[in-house]
């Protein structure tokens, strides 16, 4: 029972982490591509900014990921 | 210059330099946490320093993709495919160095672990906040 437990948490953890960073990042892209219609000519500005932002919204997540992580392979 | 490579534009120099500046204080942080802790115990180092790596090479490999490969078109297709893929392969080489650590290594202290990889969040967001000054302006 309990290590049933320790697996659903793990699942739970990384899969809610995967859903805010697949909807952090599925934001963002949408929101380039929307910048990018508007004005092509700010791409490269764009890109950088995308860049910059995806790098700060996917850490949470990773952190989550790694403590599912943590909990099947080191504490189960 | 190889085939498929272009030279990077000025808003990419600028991002890079930026990176560069961030990837020091991240590793010098990182040094001295792990320096720290040593005087604690070699296993709370140890931990600490994968904590680190974890992070910063899955980073490294995000920003060579995703900057310095410059594809040849810059439509906004070509550019969303070269970022998800990065960001594909620094989740999917983050959760490979995690779980090499935690089978491959062993006594493990997951809190010096976590500690110095959550740290090293943190502190690329306050320096890529302070260096970025459009981000402040909002």
């Amino acid at each position: 029972m309990e290590m049933a437990l320790l697996y659903i948490a793990g699942a739970l953890m990384m899969g809610l982490g995967a859903v805010g960073a697949a909807v952090g990042i599925g934001i963002l892209g949408g929101k380039f591509l929307e910048g990018a219609a508007r004005q092509p000519e700010l791409i490269p500005l764009l890109r950088t900014q995308f860049f910059i932002v995806m790098g700060l919204v996917d850490a949470v997540p990773m952190i989550g990921v790694g403590l599912g992580l943590y909990v099947l392979f080191a504490v189960a | 210059m190889r085939k498929g490579h272009r030279k990077p534009g000025v808003h990419t120099r600028i991002a890079l330099q930026q990176f560069r500046k961030v990837f020091l204080i991240q590793v010098v942080s990182l040094v001295i946490i792990a320096g720290v802790l040593l005087l604690h115990s070699l296993s709370a180092a140890w931990s600490s320093l994968c904590g680190g790596l974890i992070f910063l090479l899955p980073g490294y490999v995000f920003v060579y993709r995703a900057l310095v490969v410059q594809q040849t078109k810059s439509t906004p297709g070509a550019v969303i495919r070269q970022l998800y893929t990065s960001e594909i392969w620094k989740m999917g080489l983050s959760i490979a160095l995690f779980i090499a650590v935690f089978i491959l290594i062993q006594p493990l202290n997951p809190f010096s672990l976590f500690g110095t990889y959550i740290w090293l969040q943190l502190t690329g967001f306050i320096a890529q906040l302070r260096l970025n000054n459009s981000f402040l302006k909002l």
